[in-house]
């Protein structure tokens, strides 16, 4: 034990300086005042919240996670393609939020860690005359940094809800299928956004 | 009190036993061959497979399809909910919401949480959670009575006491009995065996049902969960089309949604 523990002393830091309390609250910190400034054309919002998303969520391992077992029954042109969609599809749903918010805040409560090289970070969404809405985010230490890969809302994982609808539809109907929903629900997001 | 629920405790350790059988008889016949199954096809982590990045099993990532041995019925019973929310909830709500002002619809909401506190404090105790039973039974005497019947939730806004929701499922869930296959009942939306033989059980502990007779009680019930059912729509406008803007799969999504719950609910309880 006090071996392993001299080991963990003299091995080389990792490279991240951050927290995964520090990497939540940045996004959101750096999130909030986009959403809330309706002065800005939507376009440049969109596009500042799309690169905050790109930085700190690690959409192929959300993509891989989503597809679960399935993942493994496809070819990589398949897996490159589902996770360009869903990656699209996640984002699209994200920023067409845009419009839904009105002035919640949000409080960012502490971590804990989930085993080596993960984290779970505890929010809150506070709303006026509203229960809080918990939301925690799932994080993965990758090369020094610690990056998001799932959400959860009320206790309910955005990632395995979408896994399961993926497997209902991949076993029913195949995932041909899957990619044409994916795909037409993702035109009507991105039509909604109006962009 | 005492007398009543030692009473209550007694007709419901019957109620309890014929409960458990029901769903070990379910979980035995219709569930048993299907979870199986799935534990099995459940797959196994290859090191280096597949994949160019090396395999890091992500915490949830095996997860596979819930049994839904009831898929057809479920799926008929979806529709037929998503229609009866589309040609007549919504629009009652929305007429409703019209004449009723929010304040209002908060406070029948109010109304109907409170007088649910039986199951709540039944259930509590069941779990042997007696601080959260007690507390259901002092937010029920604040809010009868300070709250105006139960209109206003003076017990939370004035006191702090939160309300402890618990049923029968739970109950059952907490003891470790398996969820058996998921249900869609029509009206009433998504369940499990267990939890259809919970909402019975609580039904049953509706003091109403004992005293007056059945074409009494049975459209009053009726009548008060459609008042309800209308209510929590006009509180709720957007729930069932923000659910529908995401989903890929709404079944699905429901599904998976009124799993993740009462699974985190149990896991709640144990704490």
């Amino acid at each position: 034990m006090f071996a392993m523990m001299l080991v963990g002393a003299v091995a080389p830091a990792p490279a991240s300086a951050s927290t995964p309390t520090d990497v939540v609250r940045q996004v959101v910190n750096e999130a909030l005042p986009v959403l809330r400034d309706k002065s800005k054309p939507l376009p440049e919002r969109r596009r500042q919240l799309r690169d905050l998303l790109e930085g700190h969520f690690d959409f192929a391992d959300m993509a891989r996670i989503a597809l679960g077992y399935h993942w493994r029954e496809l070819s990589d042109t398949q897996r490159a393609e589902f996770t360009k969609l869903f990656t699209a599809f996640i984002e699209n749903a994200y920023l067409s939020k845009i419009q839904d918010y009105s002035g919640q805040q949000v409080a960012v409560q502490g971590e804990n860690s989930e085993g080596q090289g993960f984290a779970r970070v505890h929010s809150q969404i506070l709303q006026q005359g509203k229960q809080p809405l918990k939301v925690d985010y799932l994080l993965r230490e990758m090369n020094g940094d610690w990056k998001i890969y799932d959400v959860t809302v009320d206790a309910i994982s955005i990632i395995a809800n979408y896994r399961n609808q993926f497997n209902r539809v991949i076993n029913d109907q195949g995932f041909d299928k899957l990619m044409a929903d994916m795909r037409s629900k993702q035109q009507q997001l991105q039509s909604s956004l109006g962009s | 009190m005492g007398v009543r629920s030692r009473q209550c405790a007694k007709r419901l350790a019957s109620l309890t036993i014929a409960a458990l059988a029901a769903t070990l008889m379910l979980v035995s016949t219709t569930c048993a061959q299907s979870a199986i199954g799935a534990d099995q096809a459940a797959p196994l982590k290859v090191p280096g497979e597949g994949s160019r990045t090396p395999r890091v099993v992500l915490p949830g990532e095996q997860g596979g399809p819930y049994p839904d041995p009831l898929e057809p019925f479920n799926q008929t019973m979806f529709n037929f909910n998503i229609d009866v929310d589309q040609w007549v909830v919504t629009p009652v709500a929305k007429g409703y919401s019209y004449v009723m002002p929010e304040p209002g619809r908060q406070s029948v909401n109010n109304f109907f949480k409170n007088i649910g506190v039986i199951p709540r404090f039944a259930n509590n105790l069941f779990q042997l959670h007696v601080y959260n039973a007690a507390n259901e039974l002092g937010r029920f005497g604040i809010n009868s009575t300070l709250g105006v019947v139960g209109l206003f939730d003076v017990a939370d806004s004035w006191f702090g006491m939160k309300q402890h929701n618990d049923d029968f499922g739970l109950t059952l869930g907490h003891y470790g009995i398996y969820s058996g296959p998921y249900i869609m009942l029509p009206f009433l939306g998504p369940s499990t065996a267990r939890d259809t033989v919970g909402l019975v059980v609580d039904g049953l502990m509706n003091p109403m049902s004992w005293l007056l007779p059945w074409y009494v009680t049975v459209p009053a019930d009726v009548g008060s969960a459609a008042i309800n059912a209308v209510n929590y729509r006009s509180l709720h406008p957007n729930q069932f089309e923000e659910a529908d803007r995401y989903a890929v799969d709404l079944y699905g999504a429901v599904q998976d949604a009124y799993m993740q719950t009462r699974a985190a609910e149990i896991k709640r309880l144990a704490q």
